[in-house]
């Protein structure tokens, strides 16, 4: 049956194999963007956890509803109100770390990885898996992303989570560009091509 | 033909749509308002206290800080130029006047204490900001405010001059951030403006 989807290839694909940054290089932009600090990408990747789970299931429940040609407003709609959801719950309970994001948890909405799950899975999926897959989604987005911001904030701040490591707070200067926005763009393009390598020396084994 | 298939069925979902979940938010946002504001007042009060200053606990709750702040702070008026005031039995400790202007990214607000001779600052403090965190956003840290506390306003030219890192400092001078230029420049161009004015209104009284 082409319809049955096991829940084992949903989490691999979302966390390594189809990994939406480094192996489809979606949602660089916030990628790029909050990673200067440990703590702003943990809450920034809760959020994006959230609507690609959410957003995912609900577009599948309404799948045999909606109309074909209003889809993507629709799945625009559906994303856009978890964003905001979350967003404002941020600035209600968390308000220090609502103002330290700044617009990147509304630009959510334009999140590529978000709408390209909806309308590659959640679309054609029944709620439950699409939950799920959602989930797995936005996970590998953040396993990426923490992995990017724990080397920027150490080399630049010399700190991880804002906690002070020895030797890279002591000994080593702070490499300030690593804050910056141009260190965004060495540490991500390194990790995704030492990912993407580890990637093609493991399919190479299995003649995948 | 089923609804499924008619012209204005893909209308009337979209509305539907749209209605259930404006809706959703609407109520949570109603739920959330005042929480909201209560949130971005604390902010500015305790941007107020920490500028004159009064010594604050590390984890201090919301009411504590909204406590401390009616007990200490009075109004501006016109007369005061702006700036509030930290009275305590009657006499005048500080000023506070709040500062506000264009950041590299969005504005900043802040509030700078002054004590009661009009020359000595007695701390900064910023309750809005969207710098860069890490550079521009170093400016809500320790390191960049303590520098403030005893400074001395100059008479002539400017006020509280920003100078690079590497330069010596004076009574009237603090070090801007490193790699943090524009955020810096910028707030030091209007806070001094936004102190000059009030300079010159006070004097004026």
């Amino acid at each position: 049956m082409p319809g049955q989807i096991r829940t084992r290839d949903v989490v691999i694909n979302g966390l390594w194999v189809d990994n939406p940054v480094f192996h489809q290089i979606l949602g660089i932009c916030s990628a790029l963007a909050v990673t200067n600090l440990v703590i702003n990408t943990v809450v920034m990747s809760v959020a994006v956890i959230f609507t690609t789970a959410l957003s995912g299931f609900t577009v599948s429940l309404l799948r045999k509803w909606t109309p074909r040609v209003i889809r993507m407003m629709v799945e625009t709609l559906i994303i856009a109100f978890y964003v905001i959801l979350f967003d404002q719950a941020l600035k209600a309970y968390w308000p220090d770390m609502s103002r330290s994001l700044g617009p990147y948890v509304g630009l959510i909405i334009t999140n590529c990885i978000i709408m390209g799950r909806a309308e590659a899975f959640a679309n054609a999926n029944p709620p439950g898996i699409s939950l799920l897959d959602g989930f797995f989604s936005g996970a590998g987005y953040a396993l990426v992303l923490i992995a990017v911001s724990i080397v920027r904030e150490l080399l630049g701040m010399g700190s991880i989570l804002g906690i002070p490591v020895p030797f890279f707070s002591t000994q080593l200067d702070r490499w300030i560009i690593m804050v910056m926005p141009p260190g965004a763009f060495f540490t991500l393009a390194v990790i995704v091509w030492i990912l993407r390598s580890l990637q093609q020396s493991r399919s190479g084994e299995t003649g995948k | 033909m089923k609804m499924h298939d008619k012209v204005w069925f893909p209308v009337l979902y979209m509305f539907l749509a749209t209605l259930f979940f404006s809706a959703i938010l609407i109520v949570f946002g109603a739920f959330t308002r005042q929480r909201v504001e209560d949130n971005e007042r604390i902010a500015f009060e305790r941007a107020v206290l920490e500028a004159v200053p009064i010594e604050l606990a590390k984890r201090i709750s919301p009411a504590e800080i909204h406590r401390l702040y009616v007990e200490n702070i009075r109004d501006a008026t016109p007369q005061t130029g702006g700036a509030l005031l930290y009275m305590k039995d009657d006499s005048l400790i500080a000023y506070a006047l709040p500062l506000d202007g264009p950041g590299f990214w969005a504005p900043i607000k802040g509030v700078i204490g002054i004590a009661q001779d009009m020359r000595m600052i007695t701390g900064i403090a910023f309750y809005e900001q969207n710098e860069t965190p890490g550079l521009g956003g170093e400016i809500t840290k320790p390191q960049f405010r303590n520098q403030f506390e005893g400074k001395k306003l100059a008479t002539g030219g400017v006020p509280l001059e920003m100078r690079l890192p590497t330069e010596a400092l004076d009574e009237s001078s603090v070090h801007a951030i490193t790699g943090a230029t524009q955020t810096s420049t910028r707030f030091a161009d209007f806070m001094n403006e936004q102190l000059r004015a009030w300079r010159a209104t006070v004097e004026e009284r």
